[in-house]
């Protein structure tokens, strides 16, 4: 007979979001999702806050992978205002980003290790964020919400000494991201709990909206950095994570590779930077129109959708956000699993309910 | 498939139901509210069946709220906008769920937020704001105002 | 009929002396007892079992060990995991944790549920602290001449005692999983139930195999067996099988699935808050100082060894077994429920029943071989 469990917010390992399980003995047959406990209403936020003022909310909207999301904003700020960011501006803003991106990466590989129990990982993979936190530190000023990408370009340049530190913190990481490979994703009892675990089709993929390293674990070869380049993305080079199974593991696995791919491009970017302004002159106000742009942030793929009237704030701004889009494939796929399966599910696809709820 | 010869098909399908068409990135498809399931079928059919986003705006001095579906296309990553005006009073629309399943939590969304209605849809209920919120209150409109300390 | 009217009996008075103590008059069962309470031999019992119970293996080393072995798991954890552990508490580096985690437990406020069984909520915890000092009192230590050994109870069939008694473990869980009233404990509850039942065949199977190469169910003798080879040589598979389900049956990792924080947080023992908690986890920790001794005396060779006091073997040999449960919980993911059993029932027990045959062939072929 169905019990109806929640495995809900006041609990150890559940984060923000609510699940209500009917559970049968061991097995779930059916969930439903209680999300809205972090909801602030950024959308209806937009429409009261000059479009700079703006930058440091939307920074919220998904506080482990800050500066993606200010980028997303920025790209489409920019794109209504028909405004091109110059060079410099451009290769420091994918710094800031994939910087920002091996930081929620790793947060999630730590968030999905301590699933397992093994909370070794966790602390180890915290541990090597700190030092990327260093790093966002020392070039924008703040560890977590950055508030460093604006529309019109970056708010400050290199400091000194930050691509010393910064090489020597990536040839560290290089190395150290083979121990993690070889301590959780080598390791018999953490593939036991992860392999055929929670298994998404082509298919499915593509019809339910999943986006971002979810998607590319079941086969499917697209990444906004690429196939819709934006800031510098264009002119770096780096390989695209696909693989085909579309379980939990390969899930965890692409966002493993991705941190190795992130730290080529920081290097390729640091390499690369041309000389010249950061920051460009942005209208005062946004003009009338509408426009549709999206970035790839950690979790997914982040379409923002604004539309302007006229005045320096927006008439309506629709964060259409990764998590949001990856919940529907988390309902599809918790049917019929056993309840040990349910936090591993959840965490290999690395929603967090911030960006659900907005 | 180019996006020229999609709209080509769209006008011969749905004739003068096809109000709007054009632009590249996104390609711009409006239609009236009743034809909006045929063309949703018709993108599906050429391709587009990854759906981005389901957005609502209010504009209340045309009176009219405008629904927008965002889907694409994986093969040549080409993103097409569904647009849908509906009228301010009695906003409603058949639900697309059954051409995109991934829209199912956008229009619970938009529903709450917009007090649109999607016809069909089997779980229209509260899904960001809390569970005592008034009834026929919808945030994201125009006329509903934040306190002046916002 | 009627019963005899009981006399008082002539006694010896205790100190030489004085007149014989005026004693209360019982029926027949009871004066034999009253009488026994009278005599030198009880003070001599009295003192005996005093400075067992109070000592060794008694409060004050169930005291000692659980702060060493609450200090020692904890930095040991910590430095797996890069970081320092305990830090502040006690003169090296956080020694007396226990003690501060204790009297911060004292001044917590005990919850009982609303609608909990509390006649059931309040014994479980008093029972489990029971049911794993009882271990304790079974086991013999080491020699004191004469063939006798400093043990509370020593019995013939002492293993076979202690290994009955862990059955009762599941009983006291599902108690205090029920009657805390809550879903998530009645299903850890029947987690835990199913995890230790399942584990009980190849603990029970991989004992036997020492039994037989002993020739007996007593510690004592199995441990005296060991004094020219110990039994993890002939042994090893049982070794082994025993040390994994020991770890299932005290419930650490990663066998700990129905105390996983992941799911069910923290499985039967949820409601429970303040000393209540406290003597949860302590019996936790009671119950590694059991293991540790039951494989010593089982496969180490208990006491035996060259130089030491017998005690000091011991408690060496006890240590670093403790030391290997404490690192199972850095080093290895927990294993879900239903593939913790599968292990228990499908790989286990054919291990444990291969170590059965050869301990077999080994006790023929040394009651062949001339002695």
């Amino acid at each position: 007979m169905p019990v109806r469990v929640a495995w809900g917010i006041q609990h150890p390992m559940s984060g923000h979001l609510t699940l209500y399980l009917d559970v049968d003995g061991d097995y779930v047959i059916n969930t439903e999702p209680d999300v809205g406990y972090t909801h602030r209403g950024l959308e209806k936020t937009a429409e009261y806050r000059h479009f700079i003022q703006f930058v440091p909310i939307i920074e919220r909207a998904c506080n482990f992978d800050a500066s993606n999301f200010a980028l997303g904003y920025a790209r489409a700020v920019e794109a209504l205002m028909g405004v091109e960011v110059p060079e410099r501006a451009k290769y420091l803003r994918v710094i800031a980003a994939e910087l920002s991106r091996i930081m929620s990466h790793l947060y999630a590989q730590a968030l999905l290790s301590m699933t397992g129990g093994f909370e070794t990982m966790t602390v180890w993979s915290a541990n090597d964020r700190e030092l990327i936190l260093d790093l966002l530190e020392m070039l924008t000023g703040a560890r977590v919400t950055h508030t460093y990408i604006v529309p019109g370009g970056v708010r400050a340049d290199l400091p000194e000494g930050f691509k010393g530190r910064s090489e020597e913190v990536l040839s560290y990481l290089e190395r150290r991201i083979w121990d993690y490979y070889k301590m959780l994703f080598q390791n018999k009892t953490f593939q036991d709990r992860t392999m055929g675990v929670g298994v998404l089709s082509r298919e499915e993929a593509i019809e339910l909206g999943v986006t971002g390293p979810n998607l590319r674990a079941s086969g499917v070869d697209f990444d906004t950095r690429r196939d819709d380049p934006y800031a510098a993305y264009d002119k770096l080079d780096f390989n695209v994570v696909v693989f085909k199974e579309g379980d939990s593991y390969t899930r965890a696995l692409v966002r493993f590779y991705e941190i190795a791919e992130s730290i080529k491009i920081i290097r390729q970017a640091l390499k690369d930077l041309p000389e010249g302004p950061v920051k460009c002159k942005v209208p005062p106000a946004l003009p009338k129109g509408e426009v549709y742009t999206r970035v790839e942030t950690g979790r997914g793929e982040l379409g923002i959708y604004l539309v302007g009237a006229g005045g320096n704030r927006p008439y309506r701004l629709k964060i259409s956000a990764p998590s949001f889009r990856n919940l529907m494939g988390l309902i599809h796929l918790c049917r019929d699993v056993p309840m040990g399966d349910i936090p591993v599910i959840y965490y290999s696809f690395d929603i967090l309910l911030l960006d659900v709820d907005r | 498939m180019e996006l020229g010869r999609l709209i080509e098909e769209a006008r011969a399908k749905l004739g003068s139901d096809l109000l709007e068409a054009g632009g590249v990135k996104p390609l711009l498809l409006r239609v009236k509210p009743e034809r909006v399931v045929e063309a949703a079928s018709l993108l599906k059919q050429r391709g587009f069946n990854h759906p981005l986003s389901v957005t609502g705006v209010d504009y209340p001095e045309r009176k009219e709220i405008e629904v927008i579906y965002h889907v694409s296309r994986l093969e040549d990553k080409a993103v097409v906008a569904l647009k849908v005006a509906l009228s301010r009073d009695k906003p409603s629309l058949p639900s697309l769920r059954g051409v995109w399943p991934g829209v199912h939590l956008h229009e619970r969304e938009t529903w709450e937020m917009l007090g649109v209605r999607f016809e069909g849809h089997p779980e229209l209920k509260r899904f960001l704001l809390q569970d005592d919120w008034e009834e026929g209150v919808y945030p994201l409109r125009r006329d509903y105002k934040l306190k002046p300390e916002v | 009929m009627s019963l005899p009217i009981p006399t008082p009996s002539p006694l010896e008075p205790l100190i030489p002396g004085l007149p014989p103590l005026p004693l209360p008059v019982l029926p027949p069962p009871l004066n034999k007892l009253v009488e026994f309470i009278a005599t030198p031999d009880f003070i001599k019992l009295a003192v005996d079992l005093g400075l067992k119970l109070l000592l060794f293996p008694g409060l004050t080393f169930i005291m000692l060990y659980a702060m060493l072995a609450v200090w020692a798991e904890r930095k040991l954890h910590a430095r797996i995991h890069l970081r320092i552990g305990p830090y502040h508490v006690g003169p090296i580096l956080g020694l007396f944790q226990l003690v501060a985690d204790g009297i911060k437990l004292l001044g917590k406020e005990i919850i009982t549920p609303k609608e909990a069984h509390k006649l059931g909520y309040h014994l479980a915890p008093l029972l489990i602290m029971v049911l794993s000092m009882t271990f304790l009192a079974f086991i013999p230590y080491f020699p004191i001449g004469e063939g006798r050994y400093w043990t509370i109870y020593y019995t013939e069939y002492s293993l076979l005692v202690i290994l009955a008694l862990t059955s009762l473990k599941p009983f006291i869980m599902i108690l205090a999983g029920w009657a805390s009233n809550n879903k998530y404990t009645t299903m850890g509850a029947m987690r835990a139930a199913f995890q230790l039942l399942a584990y009980e065949v190849p603990l029970m199977l991989s004992a036997a195999s020492v039994v037989m190469l002993a020739g007996s169910f007593d510690l004592a003798k199995i441990a005296e067996a060991q004094a020219g080879m110990w039994y993890i040589v002939p042994c090893f598979l049982g070794f082994i099988v025993f040390f994994v389900a020991t770890m299932a049956e005290i419930c650490r990792r990663p066998l700990d699935i129905i105390t996983a924080e992941q799911e069910i947080v923290f499985g039967p023992w949820t409601e429970y808050t303040g000393m209540e908690y406290g003597l949860i986890m302590m019996a936790e920790y009671v119950d590694v100082a059991v293991a540790s001794f039951l494989v010593t005396m089982l496969f180490l060779g208990g006491w035996h060894g060259p130089g030491l006091h017998p005690l000091a073997w011991v408690l060496i040999k006890m240590g670093v077994m403790s030391v290997f449960f404490m690192i199972g919980r850095s080093v290895w993911p927990r294993l879900r429920i239903d593939q913790l059993l599968d292990a228990g029932w499908r790989k286990l027990i054919p291990v444990s029943l291969i170590q059965v045959v050869i301990a077999l062939l080994l006790v023929q072929a040394l009651k062949v071989m001339p002695a």
